[in-house]
């Protein structure tokens, strides 16, 4: 039984490594390949580049919206493999946007952004704007932001 | 109440006798003087602030460099393209003054040589003046085509700026890059 706890207690401190190391990654990869445009604390820039920050977490309500995080240029072209980018993108959700997830929160796997990543959205301006009307309609207990859905240059 | 009168009357009657009008003016100008060179009364980027509060998270201001800001070899400016704040009245990782620090900015990793890690640069341009115009240095590594926009130099990055006139650019080091 001991033998069994010892075990059990190095399985969880790996998974706590594993978990570590992906985190840093997950912020390194965002320093090189977002901050640039999203700011440090993605916060975007009003009118010019989205904002992450309070924010990105809304679209996980709507399936649709699930995808479209992954299906925009930035994020679909990202030099980045598929397992990398879905560490990336779970690690902006819960460091920017934590509280505005679906509860539990389900992480993307680098199988369904490998998916997702081959259809690139040709208008996300439009599509976001559908998404977040949609969203307002069905959930207005999210109290999205109007200024986001009158959002137009991308 | 007399007794107090009397005693400041003695006390700046003292002050008047030991002291001089002239050397009054004097150490109080040599006190404004001083001031103004010691303590940076210019503009200062807005941008500044916000940024260098993200950056250096990794103790990476503590690092060990060798080489010149002022020269286009030196380690950070190897994905420049532009004119070195350095030669335009900043510095590798400060604006001149009167010019406004772009948030919005490309980034790339550069090896530093005195300890072979490479560290994650930001390349910030400094906008709201006319061109610097000088020391121009274009370096390159990991650049790619304007297509791809985010890893692109050749683009100005003035994007958050008051004004998109493009002046200089900094070399801000923000971090540790992963081990390849």
């Amino acid at each position: 039984m001991r033998r069994l706890t010892a075990l059990a207690a190095l399985a969880l401190a790996m998974v706590g490594v594993t978990a570590h190391a992906d985190d840093h990654r997950g912020r390194i990869n965002y320093m090189l390949h977002c901050q640039g445009c999203h700011l440090p604390d993605g916060a975007g820039v009003a009118d010019r580049i989205p904002q992450l920050k309070d924010f990105v977490g809304l679209y996980l309500h709507d399936e649709n919206g699930r995808a479209f995080v992954i299906n925009v240029s930035g994020v679909a072209t990202a030099p980045l493999p598929d397992d990398q980018l879905s560490e990336l993108i779970n690690w902006v959700l819960l460091s920017f946007s934590g509280k505005e997830l679906p509860k539990p929160f389900r992480p993307y796997t680098a199988g369904e952004v490998s998916e997702l990543r081959k259809h690139q959205e040709p208008d996300p301006a439009a599509r976001r704007k559908r998404i977040l009307e949609r969203l307002r309609t069905s959930r207005p207990d999210l109290e999205i932001p109007q200024a986001e859905a009158e959002y137009s240059s991308d | 109440m007399n007794s107090i009168d009397q005693l400041i009357e003695q006390g700046v009657r003292g002050v008047a006798k030991r002291t001089s009008r002239r050397g009054f003016l004097e150490r109080i100008g040599a006190l404004i003087a001083g001031t103004a060179v010691t303590l940076p009364l210019l503009p200062v980027a807005r941008g500044e602030q916000a940024s260098e509060a993200a950056g250096d998270e990794d103790g990476s201001s503590a690092i060990k460099e060798t080489g010149d800001p002022l020269s286009c070899d030196y380690w950070r400016y190897c994905a420049i393209d532009g004119f070195l704040c350095g030669c335009c009245g900043g510095s590798h990782d400060a604006c001149p003054p009167g010019s406004q620090m772009s948030r919005v900015t490309w980034i790339g990793t550069c090896e530093n040589p005195a300890d072979g890690k490479s560290y994650i640069i930001s390349y910030n341009d400094c906008c709201g003046k006319s061109s610097c115009g000088n020391c121009l240095c274009n370096r390159n590594e990991r650049d790619r085509p304007i297509y791809r926009s985010p890893t692109a130099n050749d683009i100005n990055w003035c994007l958050d700026t008051d004004s998109a006139i493009y002046h200089c650019t900094t070399a801000r080091l923000i971090g540790l890059a992963l081990d390849q």
